[in-house]
């Protein structure tokens, strides 16, 4: 995990802010020991490397992430799907490298969240089939951003905003007592000047981003990015980028990327049923906004 | 009413579980540049100028022009840092040298007096 997280709180005293940030930081760092896709030992990788074999105690939080993914793969129509393992290994963004149609049709079949079994008796999670791989990066930030946010309360922090590479959780507000202001990100930016599209003021409220350039590549004209819908293994075709603002960053992070896979037709109807608000750049670079937001957000005018 | 003060610290987690912290971002108008989490350079964003700091992979060159900041140089694998371009505020990291350029947006603030914030000037950024 190459992450940036930033972590600004509002306090009367330096040594409180001081005493409530290394807290927050002790629990990054034992969040990235959970999740970690890459490292050998984490909880996650152990329950990869049995699937098909057999259930992996693991630790409340692993639980309460995979519950929390499974509401989001219910309520997306299955769009966001963090059993996608098997198909994004195939791509390599750095190398420019993409799966031909028969190696993804070999490892589309092990892409369902419905074969996920939790026990809750003995706190096990099994994968039902050999071969099938959990990748939790679309939904860890958002709740590694949330326990930071509850462990600065706990520490008697009134007001902050974390950021954990660009998953955004406010509470409170700015020292002036006005709301955090956050900027989004031109998906299609060709430099500093227009980088920021649009700016939102939130007050309590968590903002996560997906977008076709975070990740990606171009060939033949055509544009590889890591948002692959889990029905056809092959990058979503909708939108630009999707914003989603929730009361909770495990939500608002995990519905950008379910709604970015289910378009901006869907992805505005998911949204109204979540009772949820956000900003779909479409693929034609139209923008669409949930009505609630209307007054609260400023767009830059583009020269 | 007491003075509240906002404080920011940024947290680097890289792929190895290595750590940097670092408290309190520089003010508005400052570029501050630092390796393995020691500030080496304040300066100052309107003046156009090249610096070189050095981290445990080698020469990392920063160059601060026309207000904006970049990483022209630097000797890791990927050259992420580098093809990130010019930025004009939040932050621009060379994680395998250790090296982490950020550009104050914050002013310290007194609760009984307020802020104005410059017009561009955000909090923070998602996408």
């Amino acid at each position: 995990m190459d992450t940036l997280v930033t972590i600004n709180v509002v306090s009367p005293s330096q040594d409180g802010a001081e005493k409530a940030m290394n807290a927050a930081l002790s629990e990054v760092e034992k969040l990235e020991k959970l999740f970690s896709f890459f490292s050998a030992d984490s909880e996650v990788s152990l329950v990869n490397k049995n699937a098909g074999v057999a259930g992996v105690k693991v630790s409340p939080e692993i639980i309460y992430i995979l519950d929390r993914a499974i509401i989001v793969s219910k309520n997306t129509h299955g769009a966001f799907d963090i059993t996608i393992g098997p198909v994004i290994m195939l791509y390599d963004f750095y190398k420019e490298i993409r799966p031909g149609e028969r190696a993804i049709k070999k490892n589309l079949p092990l892409v369902n969240y419905k074969d996920i079994v939790i026990n809750r008796d003995d706190s096990t999670v099994f994968l039902k089939k050999k071969g099938m791989l959990i990748d939790l990066g679309g939904i860890a930030k958002g709740y590694a951003a949330d326990r930071v946010v509850d462990s600065l309360k706990k520490h008697g922090i009134k007001a902050g905003l974390v950021s954990v590479a660009g998953d955004i959780r406010t509470f409170g507000n700015k020292p002036d007592g006005r709301p955090w202001k956050i900027g989004i990100r031109n998906p299609r930016a060709k430099g500093a000047e227009d980088d920021i599209m649009a700016i939102i003021e939130l007050s309590d409220m968590a903002i996560s981003t997906s977008g076709d350039y975070e990740r990606y590549f171009v060939q033949d004209g055509k544009r590889y990015h890591h948002l692959l819908n889990p029905k056809t293994g092959y990058p979503a075709e909708g939108c630009q980028s999707v914003s989603v603002i929730a009361g909770e960053s495990t939500f608002s992070d995990a519905f950008a990327t379910g709604i970015f896979i289910l378009g901006p037709e869907k992805g505005l109807k998911v949204l109204a049923a979540m009772g949820f608000d956000g900003v779909i750049v479409d693929s034609r670079g139209k923008i669409h906004i949930t009505a609630n937001i209307r007054g609260k957000i400023e767009f830059k005018r583009n020269p | 009413m007491a003075d509240r003060v906002l404080l920011s610290l940024l947290i680097l987690l890289s792929l190895s579980g290595v750590i940097f912290v670092k408290e309190v971002l520089p003010e508005a108008g400052n570029v501050q540049i630092e390796v393995n989490g020691h500030p080496v350079y304040m300066l100052s964003i309107d003046e156009d100028r090249i610096v070189s700091v050095k981290g445990p992979e080698g020469e990392t060159i920063v160059e601060i022009k026309d207000r904006k900041v970049r990483i022209a140089q630097s000797p890791c694998l990927n050259k992420l840092c580098m093809k990130k371009g010019w930025i004009e505020h939040g932050a621009l990291v060379c994680l395998p040298n250790r090296v982490v350029i950020t550009i104050g947006d914050f002013k310290k603030v007194d609760s009984q007096r307020g802020i104005e914030s410059p017009f561009d000037a955000v909090d923070a950024v998602t996408g």
